[in-house]
């Protein structure tokens, strides 16, 4: 087993099914991933690609049923998370691995004072006085930019930038060594995301965090993200470093997914969207799940399962017909 | 010059509140061409809403002028505001909430139409066909209720009923904001298409810069209800002028891994619109911000159809 411990995180063939009315929902599909300490993954993809249940079944907090993980491991610091006892994954949780959920207005407690809801997480996991807890949540408050006499307001009082840095600030209160930022900034205007994508990159230098940033925003990725994995029906469709995603897009996918951007500079008339919709997961198409949308598809793309093909320097696509697209650009 | 389509002059948009008078749009003028989208950015809670929806009457003007095709449409009866529904229409950002989820993609489409008195029962329901054939909406999904439908698709019957009458303008709030990226691009299409085959003039709502970017010919950057800068679409990327725009600009996280630009830290938070103080809004989080900074601000034309509300502007970028 001396491969998993060369990588901080690693999920092998991590499969995930939803059973709703009978239906089965293939929500993720054999994804296998590696993260480095102190790195940062991006996943990126659409609405329902799976995003959020990968990062939920790392804490494992899926509810069970209607989600079950039919197979797979995840290795985190040389330990099976899995098949984890129950006991050990609460201290897990929260000090080890803890995650920024997407939504601040209802991520936060409505009735339990703002200080309070961070010292709880201090409480629970550092062995610590109550008024220790206390300190420190209030430096965890100025922190992230609150002003520590806010500590007994509750998070009606506080506008929508400032409840994510809370969510922020509970998440980083035992500096966990693996974040998971679900969409941290999508609720947020962009001069309040520039600050706190700003505060998160001055963390992960300061910590050595590595991180899980799942957003739909490329713009965000290009900030903080060292590595990307293209998520698409459940399965990961092109995985590579920053440079390698964002110059040489290779999976037809992510090539639309540019392609719908409206650009600062460019000057094109119109956007070449993706045409049609993501497919049901309940009904995945036979094949490459993208071929109804995809421009190049062909026979082969409907026959059984394509693998990841490296396509240069780790640089991995799922693609069979990378040859023919990559000579289209 | 052209009478412009629409017009506002010092609109003004006040809310009473337990606190005080809320200041949700201060004092705002601007026109849009016919044919021409206008674009209008800000934060959340800036007035950029309550400036569309003021302008086509869903709320009360406070004070100001709003006129159409050059006439003052400030002050209507129940029976004029009826007229002028038909002639400006609005889509909503949240197609989730916007539709009615009792009603099928058919009746909401044929509701504005049945609404007018126009037409019998052949013509509705032609008419109705017309519309969801125009928008991308498949036949077999006539009878299909919203919650049965994706986000793009029920913003485009959002858009469907919009355009049933036929409206000269049309505010866009947030119509993309809610949809995924390649979802958001069909509906920028869509939406261009029928500004190209219909004529229409739109005022595009949004917080996405790089939407706003591609989709209007006018920006309007609004700040705290004020706005602080106008400019051609282009012209406003280039060479923003107001301290406010050039923060706002340079905090897009960009796709261009080559260019990493120099981002402007604003410190703090925004201030409350409620009961606001006299002079620039932004003075409080404004890193060039002076004792002039408190009296009020007047729209300057530094550069030709470039305005700003600064009474620094002109020093600071050295025009």
């Amino acid at each position: 087993m001396s491969k998993e411990n060369k990588a901080f995180l690693s999920i092998k063939n991590l499969t995930i099914e939803y059973t709703s009315d009978g239906d089965v929902i293939h929500a993720v599909n054999d994804v296998s991933l590696e993260l480095e300490k102190g790195k940062t993954l991006g996943l990126v993809g659409e609405t329902g690609a799976g995003k959020t249940t990968i990062a939920k079944s790392i804490l494992k907090i899926l509810p069970e049923p209607p989600a079950r993980i039919t197979s797979g491991e995840i290795w985190f610091d040389g330990k099976e998370l899995l098949n984890a006892h129950h006991d050990e994954m609460r201290h897990i949780r929260g000090k080890r691995i803890a995650m920024i959920f997407q939504d601040p207005m209802t991520a936060l407690n409505p009735i339990m004072r703002v200080g309070k809801q961070i010292a709880e997480v201090i409480e629970l996991h550092e062995n610590v006085s109550r008024a220790k807890a206390e300190e420190n949540a209030k430096k965890m408050l100025e922190m992230v930019g609150i002003p520590a006499a806010r500590y007994r307001e509750y998070p009606h009082q506080f506008s929508g930038g400032m409840k994510q840095r809370v969510v922020i600030a509970i998440a980083l209160a035992c500096s966990p060594d693996l974040l998971l930022a679900d969409e941290p900034t999508t609720a947020l205007d962009v001069t309040i995301q520039a600050q706190v994508l700003d505060m998160i990159n001055d963390l992960k230098a300061k910590y050595n965090t590595s991180m899980i940033m799942i957003t739909h925003d490329l713009g965000v990725v290009a900030e903080v993200c060292d590595n990307v994995a293209v998520v698409y029906a459940g399965e990961i469709v092109e995985y590579g470093t920053r440079e390698q995603i964002f110059h040489s897009p290779s999976f037809p996918y992510t090539k639309g997914l540019f392609g719908s951007l409206p650009g600062l500079k460019s000057d094109v008339k119109r956007l070449s969207p993706i045409e049609g919709l993501p497919p049901d997961p309940s009904n995945l198409p036979k094949g490459c799940a993208f071929n109804p949308r995809c421009p190049h598809a062909t026979d082969a793309c409907r026959q059984g399962r394509i693998g990841l093909i490296d396509i240069g320097a780790g640089h991995l696509c799922r693609c069979c017909q990378i040859d023919s697209t990559q000579k289209e650009g | 010059m052209s009478t412009p389509l629409i017009e506002a002059r010092h609109l003004k948009k006040y809310f009473d509140t337990p606190k005080g008078k809320l200041h949700a749009v201060d004092d705002v003028s601007f026109k849009i061409e016919r044919g021409k989208t206008m674009g209008v950015v800000g934060e959340s809670g800036c007035g950029k809403s309550t400036l569309g929806r003021t302008l086509i009457h869903l709320l009360e003007s406070t004070d100001g002028e709003i006129l159409f095709k050059g006439n003052d449409i400030t002050h209507l009866n129940k029976k004029q505001t009826h007229e002028m529904n038909e002639k400006m229409q609005i889509v909503f950002q949240d197609p989730y909430s916007s539709l009615n989820p009792r009603q099928t993609v058919e009746e909401t489409v044929k509701e504005p139409l049945m609404l007018s008195k126009r037409f019998n029962k052949a013509e509705l329901r032609e008419q109705t066909e017309q519309l969801m054939e125009l928008v991308g909406i498949d036949r077999r999904l006539r009878l299909s209720y919203p919650h049965e439908l994706d986000g793009g698709r029920r913003q485009r019957i959002g858009i469907a009923r919009a355009l049933a009458l036929n409206p000269d303008f049309i505010v866009c709030d947030e119509p993309v904001s809610a949809l995924d990226v390649s979802i958001q691009a069909q509906v920028l299409n869509l939406l261009q298409d029928l500004q190209e085959q219909r004529g229409l003039t739109y005022m595009f709502v949004t917080h996405d810069l790089s939407v706003v970017r591609h989709i209007s010919d006018d920006i309007c950057v609004m700040y705290l209800g004020q706005l602080v800068e106008t400019s051609p679409s282009k012209e406003m990327f280039i060479t923003p002028l107001h301290p406010y725009t050039k923060a706002l600009l340079s905090a897009i996280p960009s796709t261009d891994l080559t260019q990493r630009r120099q981002r402007i830290r604003l410190k703090g938070e925004i201030t409350s619109p409620i009961e606001p103080k006299p002079g620039c809004r932004f003075a409080a989080r404004c890193p060039y911000a002076k004792e002039e900074c408190n009296q009020p601000q007047m729209l300057e034309e530094l550069m030709p159809n470039h305005f700003v509300s600064c009474c620094r502007a002109k020093e600071l970028n050295e025009l």
